[in-house]
C-alpha cells in the first residue's frame, strides 16, 4: 500500500507569499498537487515588520492551496531569509581513537558534534550545518567511515540567525495551526533546484534575486560552501524609481517592468516614455534614459555587494560552471549582462528542471520548490539515517544536511 | 534679488519689523553667508561665525566672531566636533551678543565638519534662548565624503532638531542631482548656497513685503511651534506663458520634496507666493488647492501671496510646513518680542516633555539612536472624506510618499545605508 504524505513549502516573500502542495508517496517520488500565491503584506527586506498582515496574508495563501489541491497540508516546509542570517565556517578535528587506526562511527559522532557545537550568543541559532568535508590525516575525504588515518578532521558551513526572527516566522504557520517541519534558507532552497549536480561538484554561484533581499549561495564539490544574504531587492530597485523619477510606488513598478533594463543602450537616450501610458490626467513623459540610469546604479551595486561578501569565492576559477540568476528580479532586461559585467564571472538566467510543470516555471516559484526538494530528501534521509531528534523544532533544523 | 527689498522697508523695519540675521556657522556656512550677502539686505545682518581665523579673514561679511581661540588658538577644529562644541561654549557670552535681540536667526552651516557640526547646535541653542525663532539650513556631506563625516552630520542634525525652531537639510548627494553633468564638486557647494539664498530670501520676502494676502512674522512662528519634528521645504519657480502650471510642476519637482528623511506632509503648512502684478487671485486659488492637497493639512494652512514687480509673467511659490512630534500637544509661545528669559522656556523642561514622550528617541547622545521616529498626527486622518476625494487624481497613499523604508531598520553595509537610492549615493545625475 502506498503511503503519502502532504508537505506545504511556504516562501514568505517581500512581493508575494508561495504556498505549494506537494504529495510525497512513499517518501521516494514527489507530486505538486497546489498551488496558491498572495500578495505579501508586512515584509519588508525579507523581514517580518508587520506580524498581523503577514500573518493574515500567509494564512489566505496556505487556505488557498489547500483548496487548489483538495486536500490537508500535514506540515510545513519554511523559507528563511533576511539580513540577520549570517555564515560561518566551522571545524573541528579528533583523533581516530581505535587502535587499528581506522575510522569507527564514534569518531565520526564525537567529530562532527564538536564542529556543530560551537557556542552561539544568547539569540542567535543554527539553522544548517552544512557538511563541507572530511580530511583524513589532510586528505578530503567523502566517506571515511572504515577507512585507515589518525587525524580526522571535519568542516561546516554554518548558516545561523537570529532566533526571534526565525521564531516571528514559525508563529505565523503556528497560527494557522499547522507545524513547521523545517527550515531552509532561501538561498540554499533556490540552488538546490536551479542549479544542476554536475554545476555543483564543477562550483557554481547562484543568485536569487528577490524582492526584498538577495540571497546568494556558492556550491564547491557538490556542496554548499558559502551563502549570503543581502537586504536589498527590487523593492529597493522600486523605491529608488519612486524617489529618482518623483513617481509613485505603482508607477515606478510598472515602469520597471514595462521598460526596465540593467544596462544602459546607446538608443535609451532620446527615448521617452509614458509615465502611465494611458492620456490620464496627470500623465508624464520620462526620459528612458533615467529610468535606465536608476535602475543600472542599482543593480550594479547588488552585484558589486555580493561580489563583495563572497569574496575570493567569486571568481571564474571557483565557478567554472559560473552564475546561475533566478527569482522574480531576474526577469529584469539584460540583467545577465549587468552581473557578468559586476562579478566578473560568466552569468545567466538559472532554468528550472524539465520536470517542473510549466506553470511553476518562473523564477518567484524557485524557492518553494526547493523547499519541496528538500521534504522529498529529508524523508528519505529519515528512513536511513534514522537520526532525526523528534525534540523541538529549532533543534532539529539542522538535520537535513548534518547526517 | 535685490528688488526684494525696497529703501524705504528698510526704516520701518529697523524701528517696529522684524530683526533678521544670517548666522554662518564654519567654513561651509560662512561661504554660503558670503554669497546671500552678493544680494543686498539692508534690513537682514550677517553674521559669520568660525574657529579658523584665516578662513574668517577672508570673508567679506561684516559682522565676524572667531571662537575658541582658546581651544584652537584660530586654528581650524580639523573636523573635531567636540573641539567646535567646546570652542563656542567657551565663547558663549560672545556668541550671545550675536543673537542678542534677534526676532529670526536664520542658521547656516555644513554639517559633517568640527565647526558646523559642534558650535551649531550651541548658538542655535543661545539663539532660541534669546526668544528668536530659529531656522537653520544644512547642508549634509556627499557620500563619497566617507562613512564618518555622515555619522558626524546625522548626530549634529539631531541636536540641530532639538535647538531650532526649524531645520531644513540639503543633502549634497540631491543637490548634485540638479545640475549639470560637467558641474565640478565647487559648482555643487554652490548650488547648495543658491538653494539656501534662494530659501533666506523667500522666507524675508514674505515677511517684509505686503501683497494680495499678507503673512507676517506671528504667523510663521505658529507654524513651527511644535519642535523637533521634521522641516517640509520646497520651492517651485515657473515663468512664460503657462507660469502657473510650471511653477506647480517644478514644485512637484523639487528635490527636496523627494528626500527619504524630509516631511512629506506637514502638520502646518506656510505657504506663500510671489508673483507679478499679473498674479490673480484665481492663480493663487488654484496654486493652494494643489498644494493643500499634496501636502495634507488643511486644518493649519496659512497662505501669503506677495505682488513684485518684477515678478511678471512668473510666479514663486515657496512651502515651509512641520510636522509635528508623536504625542505633541500645541504649546504656546510668547509673542515675537519679549525680554529674553520668559521669551521661551529653557531647553531643560523642553527635554523632560519630550523625554516623556518616548525616552531614548531624543537620547542624542547615542549614535545608533539620532534619528528620531516622527509620527505625524496625519497618519489617523487618512480615511477622511477630503483623502479619500483625491485617489482619483494621482496622489499616492501616505505609505508610498514616505521613503517606502522610512520605518525600517537602517540597511548600513561599509557605513552607506542601503536603503538610500544608490544613484544619489554615487552622485549620478537623473536628469527628467
Amino acid at each position: 500500500m502506498s503511503q503519502s504524505r502532504i508537505i506545504g513549502a511556504v516562501d514568505i516573500g517581500a512581493a508575494s507569499v508561495t504556498v505549494l502542495v506537494g504529495d510525497i508517496v512513499n517518501g521516494r517520488s514527489l507530486n505538486i498537487i497546489g498551488k496558491q500565491d498572495a500578495t505579501s503584506e508586512g515584509v519588508k527586506k525579507g523581514e517580518i515588520v508587520d506580524f498581523k498582515a503577514v500573518s493574515n496574508s500567509t494564512h489566505a495563501a496556505i487556505m488557498g492551496a489547500e483548496k487548489s489541491a483538495g486536500t490537508q497540508i500535514e506540515a510545513i516546509f519554511l523559507s528563511q531569509t533576511g539580513s540577520h542570517l549570517e555564515g560561518l565556517y566551522n571545524s573541528a578535528s579528533v583523533n581516530v581513537s581505535a587502535s587499528d587506526n581506522r575510522v569507527s562511527d564514534a569518531d565520526m559522532n564525537r567529530v562532527m558534534s564538536e564542529a556543530k557545537n560551537k557556542k552561539l550568543a544568547e539569540d542567535r541559532l543554527y539553522i544548517h550545518h552544512i557538511r563541507n568535508h572530511f580530511l583524513l590525516d589532510g586528505r578530503p575525504t567523502r566517506e571515511p567511515l572504515g577507512m585507515q588515518g589518525e587525524k580526522l578532521e571535519v568542516g561546516y558551513w554554518s548558516v545561523l540567525g537570529d532566533e526571534r526572527k526565525v521564531r516571528d516566522h514559525i508563529h505565523v504557520i503556528n497560527g494557522f495551526g499547522l507545524n513547521v517541519e523545517d527550515i531552509i534558507v532561501s538561498s540554499i532552497a533556490s540552488g538546490t533546484v536551479i542549479a544542476t549536480d554536475e554545476e555543483k561538484r564543477a562550483g557554481v554561484m547562484v543568485i536569487d534575486l528577490g524582492a526584498g533581499a538577495t540571497d546568494w549561495v556558492i556550491y564547491q564539490n557538490g556542496v554548499a560552501a558559502r551563502t549570503g544574504v543581502l537586504p536589498v531587492g527590487s523593492d529597493h530597485i522600486n523605491n529608488d524609481i519612486a524617489l529618482g523619477l518623483r513617481v509613485n510606488r505603482k508607477y515606478a513598478e510598472k515602469l520597471k517592468l514595462s521598460f526596465g533594463k540593467a544596462v544602459l543602450e546607446a538608443e535609451d537616450k532620446q527615448e521617452k516614455v509614458w509615465m502611465v501610458g494611458d492620456q490620464m490626467i496627470g500623465d508624464r513623459r520620462i526620459p528612458k534614459q533615467a529610468l535606465v540610469q536608476v535602475i543600472r546604479e542599482r543593480v550594479e551595486e547588488i552585484f558589486e555587494l555580493v561580489k563583495k561578501q563572497a569574496g575570493e569565492l567569486c571568481s571564474a576559477k571557483y565557478l567554472p560552471a559560473g552564475v546561475l540568476l533566478t527569482g522574480g528580479g531576474s526577469q529584469l532586461d539584460q540583467i545577465d549582462v549587468a552581473a557578468e559585467k559586476s562579478l566578473g564571472v560568466p552569468a545567466r538566467r538559472g532554468e528550472l528542471p524539465s520536470w517542473v510543470h510549466d506553470n511553476l516555471q518562473r523564477p518567484e516559484y524557485c524557492t518553494a520548490l526547493g523547499l519541496l526538494h528538500f521534504a522529498l530528501s529529508g524523508q528519505t534521509l529519515d528512513d536511513t539515517a534514522q537520526q532525526r531528534r523528534q525534540r523541538g523544532l529549532l533543534r532539529r533544523v539542522t538535520q537535513l544536511f548534518g547526517t | 534679488m535685490s528688488e526684494l527689498n525696497s529703501k524705504s522697508f528698510s526704516g520701518d523695519l529697523d524701528s517696529q519689523g522684524v530683526r533678521v540675521k544670517i548666522i554662518g556657522v564654519g567654513g561651509a556656512g560662512v561661504n554660503a553667508v558670503d554669497r546671500v550677502q552678493m544680494t543686498p539686505h539692508e534690513q537682514v545682518h550677517l553674521a559669520g561665525v568660525n574657529t579658523d581665523a584665516q578662513a574668517l579673514d577672508s570673508s567679506p561679511i561684516g559682522e565676524k566672531i572667531l571662537i575658541g581661540k582658546s581651544v584652537t588658538r584660530g586654528l581650524s577644529t580639523g573636523g573635531d566636533v567636540e573641539i567646535g562644541q567646546n570652542a563656542a561654549e567657551k565663547d558663549e557670552a560672545k556668541l550671545r551678543q550675536v543673537v542678542d535681540g534677534q526676532d529670526l536667526v536664520f542658521l547656516v552651516a555644513g554639517l559633517g565638519g568640527g565647526t558646523g557640526s559642534g558650535a551649531g547646535p550651541v548658538i542655535a541653542r543661545l539663539a532660541s534662548e534669546q526668544g528668536a525663532l530659529v531656522i537653520a539650513f544644512v547642508t549634509l556631506p556627499f557620500t563619497f565624503e566617507g562613512a564618518r563625516h555622515h555619522e558626524v552630520a546625522e548626530t549634529a542634525l539631531a541636536a540641530m532638531r532639538t535647538h531650532c525652531d526649524a531645520v531644513i537639510p540639503l543633502p549634497n548627494d540631491l543637490l548634485l542631482q540638479q545640475m549639470d553633468e560637467s558641474a565640478t564638486v565647487l559648482d555643487a557647494f554652490a548650488q547648495a548656497d543658491a538653494w539656501i539664498g534662494r530659501g533666506v530670501q523667500s522666507i524675508c520676502a514674505m515677511l517684509t513685503q505686503t501683497g494680495l494676502i499678507n503673512l507676517d512674522f506671528a504667523m510663521l512662528r505658529k507654524v513651527f511651534q511644535g519642535r523637533g519634528g521634521k522641516t517640509l521645504f520646497g520651492l517651485g519657480r515657473g515663468e512664460g506663458d503657462d507660469f502657473m502650471q510650471e511653477a506647480l510642476n517644478d514644485l512637484a519637482l523639487c528635490p527636496l520634496l523627494h528626500t527619504p528623511g524630509f516631511a512629506k506632509r506637514a502638520d502646518s503648512l506656510l505657504v506663500n507666493i510671489i508673483g507679478g502684478t499679473d498674479l490673480s487671485i484665481s492663480h493663487v486659488n488654484q496654486i493652494m488647492t494643489a498644494i493643500a492637497e499634496k501636502f495634507g493639512s488643511k486644518e493649519q494652512i496659512v497662505l501669503g501671496a506677495v505682488v513684485d514687480e518684477s515678478f511678471q509673467q512668473s510666479v514663486e511659490i515657496c512651502v515651509i510646513g512641520a510636522t509635528h512630534l508623536a504625542g505633541y500637544r500645541p504649546e504656546r509661545k510668547s509673542r515675537p518680542v519679549m525680554p529674553r528669559v520668559e521669551a521661551t522656556p529653557s531647553p531643560e523642561p523642553r527635554q523632560t516633555r519630550r523625554a516623556t514622550t518616548d525616552d531614548e528617541l531624543f537620547d542624542t547622545s547615542a549614535a545608533g539612536s539620532n534619528r528620531p521616529v516622527h509620527e505625524s498626527k496625519l497618519g489617523k486622518r487618512q480615511q477622511t472624506q477630503f483623502e479619500i476625494d483625491q485617489e482619483e487624481f494621482l496622489f499616492v497613499a501616505e505609505d508610498e510618499q514616505r521613503g517606502f523604508f522610512d520605518n525600517t531598520e537602517r540597511n548600513i553595509f561599509d557605513g552607506e545605508d542601503l536603503d538610500v537610492p544608490t544613484y544619489l549615493r554615487r552622485g549620478v545625475r537623473i536628469t527628467l
